[in-house]
């Protein structure tokens, strides 16, 4: 008998759902959805158990939730790093239907998460995916992430990629890098992907500086984000990559190139960031930083 | 004057009948799960096709404006194939739920085989479990006894006839509908079904009370400009704009509304249209076109 990984504990994580649920659906939707999950425990059946989970929105509603410190912080105690911060009424709720699906039959389980992103509209399976740092099974589930990734809907790319902390705990390092690259290549804000630091590696910081020289090749900007991941890998193949951006680059290009040279030993990016004493010194004053690079370089795009 | 198509098989049409569809008023249409012309062979593509229906189908018709809402159901025709039609069963409670399906359709009989019907019960059951409504696809043969058959059973199944829309109705059938107090929709469509003059006859006779006026243009020979056409000939032969406004617009939204997945502020602010975005790496526009941008998209978020 196979035991099962947990990353959060169903029953409390079902708790904290289930209170933001009562907070912000009409009452009318939360007697709905207690009618549909008793139906559930009487006798399991993955009829009402789709129909409910696809049906959220004409009960529930998509209201906007707002979080106060106090949940998300909970919300970060009962899985680490765990952050519901945009999801709404209908995507809470989903997930509150999805943490009773049975899980004791692996193969079964692992199907049934299948068929429902094979079935999936786009607002299903951003929650669907949004969910998985709260799904049993975790490693098992790495398969079905790494399809995920290769969407072209934008909030569905998202919901993997973003303030999602599963990717970083379980993708294997060739469907974590293509989920980076992916970002970089979609305009989305790297710096909203969880431990992006932990997990970068030279072959990520390699493929970023081809990438590069692709968009300059284009004559296209490239987005500053990008040579964080090429800091830990500072070396002298390179330096003239990180020179060129401070030379020709944008404002923000500039800052970030010098960033990452200050976030490195290396000799040649030291010198660099030498001839820029000024923005040396924002850095040594944490004015600039990877976080306010990222909000930056979003905002004015 | 703004108009609902409540029955069109969009995704065998061009871009240019949606530019026309939009240009002449539609503003919402729904699109019935129905039959390919061809029989399918494996479950897959039926659930490849209902996907089309709730997602790429209804991003395209947003990029021309059109607000896209379809109904999830096993055909007649298809019912046959008893095996495969088990296997379609399974996938339906999938997808009757989902956002913008506001019925369970079409379906009913086609040559009213014991398969046929046996099908058409079960999915009578299925939407009365989830609460929707039907629609019901009438015989093109024997299509008098098909229609007061179909509604029999649904009877019989504990619809409620304001759940139930009748479709393809004519002149020999429309009486009983309405008595019965079913919603009657006629199918206005070149050479077998309904055409725009017996459509005007229809309303002097009966009025708009219940009657719902659609195109179901699909891959034959049809006319997805079916419904302002008629409207238009409906006031030149003296019906007054509120009628018209009833039986092309207000009662389709009145019938599928029930199902809590229609209504009216979807498209009244109209639909958010920016061809920039893309649905599954796909786009509707090709090299070097344009892209018209106007509010920000419902389809994909930045
Ligand atoms: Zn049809």
């Amino acid at each position: 008998m196979q035991t099962t990984t947990y990353q959060a504990n169903l029953e409390q994580a079902r708790e904290f759902l289930y209170t933001l649920i009562q907070k912000n659906a009409s009452p009318e939707g939360v007697e709905w959805l207690d009618k549909q999950l008793s139906k559930l425990r009487q006798e399991w059946d993955y009829r009402t158990f789709y129909f409910s989970f696809s049906s959220v929105p004409r009960f529930l509603g998509k209201a906007s939730i707002t979080y106060d410190e106090a949940s998300l912080s909970k919300a970060n105690a009962l899985r680490e790093g765990f952050t519901p911060q945009d999801w709404d009424t209908t995507q809470i709720t989903r997930t509150y239907i999805l943490l009773f699906l049975p899980h004791d039959d692996l193969k079964e389980y692992a199907l049934t998460i299948d068929r429902m992103c094979e079935t999936a509209d786009m607002y299903e399976q951003q929650a669907l995916y949004a969910a998985l740092p709260l799904l049993p099974h975790p490693k098992e589930l790495t398969g079905r992430a790494a399809e995920g990734i290769r969407t072209n809907m934008t909030n569905v790319f998202d919901a993997i990629a973003l303030h999602n902390p599963y990717p970083a705990d379980y993708l294997e390092q060739e469907a974590w890098n293509q989920l980076v690259l992916k970002a970089v290549f979609m305009g989305r804000p790297l710096y909203k992907i969880y431990h992006v630091d932990e997990r970068a590696n030279p072959e990520l910081a390699r493929m970023l500086i081809d990438f590069a020289h692709e968009r300059w090749a284009a004559h296209r900007q490239i987005s500053p984000e990008i040579w964080r991941f090429v800091a830990p890998y500072l070396n002298e193949e390179y330096l003239s990559e990180l020179e060129k951006s401070v030379k020709d680059g944008e404002p923000l290009e500039v800052e970030a190139a010098l960033l990452a040279c200050s976030e490195n030993t290396y000799s040649g990016g030291k010198e660099l960031l030498d001839q820029h004493p000024d923005v040396k010194g924002r850095i040594a004053k944490k004015e600039i930083n990877w976080q306010s690079i990222g909000d930056r370089y979003n905002v004015n795009k | 004057m703004q108009f609902i198509d409540p029955h069109i098989h969009v995704t065998s049409r061009t871009t240019d009948d949606y530019e026309a569809m939009q240009a002449a008023g539609i503003v919402a249409i729904i699109e019935p799960a129905f039959w390919l012309g061809q029989p399918r062979t494996k479950v897959g593509s039926f659930q490849d096709y209902f996907n089309s229906l709730v997602g790429f189908e209804r991003f395209r018709a947003s990029q021309f404006g059109i607000k896209h809402y379809c109904t999830i159901g096993l055909n007649s025709k298809e019912a046959n194939n008893e095996r495969l039609a088990e296997q379609v069963m399974e996938l339906l409670p999938l997808y009757v739920g989902k956002e913008g399906v506001v019925a369970v359709g079409e379906i009913g009989y086609d040559d009213q085989t014991p398969a046929e019907d046996k099908y058409y019960r079960m999915q009578l059951e299925l939407a009365k479990e989830v609460d929707m409504p039907v629609m019901i696809h009438t015989p093109h043969r024997d299509k008098k006894r098909g229609t007061t058959r179909s509604m029999d059973v649904a009877i019989e199944h504990g619809l409620a006839p304001h759940m139930v829309v009748v479709d393809h109705n004519n002149e020999e059938t429309v009486k009983e509908v309405l008595d019965r107090g079913f919603w009657a929709a006629f199918t206005i469509y070149p050479h077998t079904k309904m055409g725009s003059e017996r459509m005007v006859e229809i309303v002097k006779q009966y009025g708009t009370e219940r009657i719902i006026v659609d195109s179901a243009a699909d891959w034959g020979v049809s006319d997805p400009l079916a419904v302002p056409k008629t409207a238009k000939l409906m006031m030149e032969k003296g019906i007054s704009e509120a009628d018209v406004h009833k039986a092309c617009y207000q009662n389709a939204l009145e019938a599928y509304s029930q199902s809590g997945q229609m209504k009216e502020s979807d498209w009244q602010e109209g639909v958010a249209i920016d061809q920039r975005e893309k649905y599954s790496g796909n786009s509707v526009l090709r090299g070097g076109q344009t892209p018209k941008v106007k509010g920000s998209s419902g389809i994909v978020e930045n």
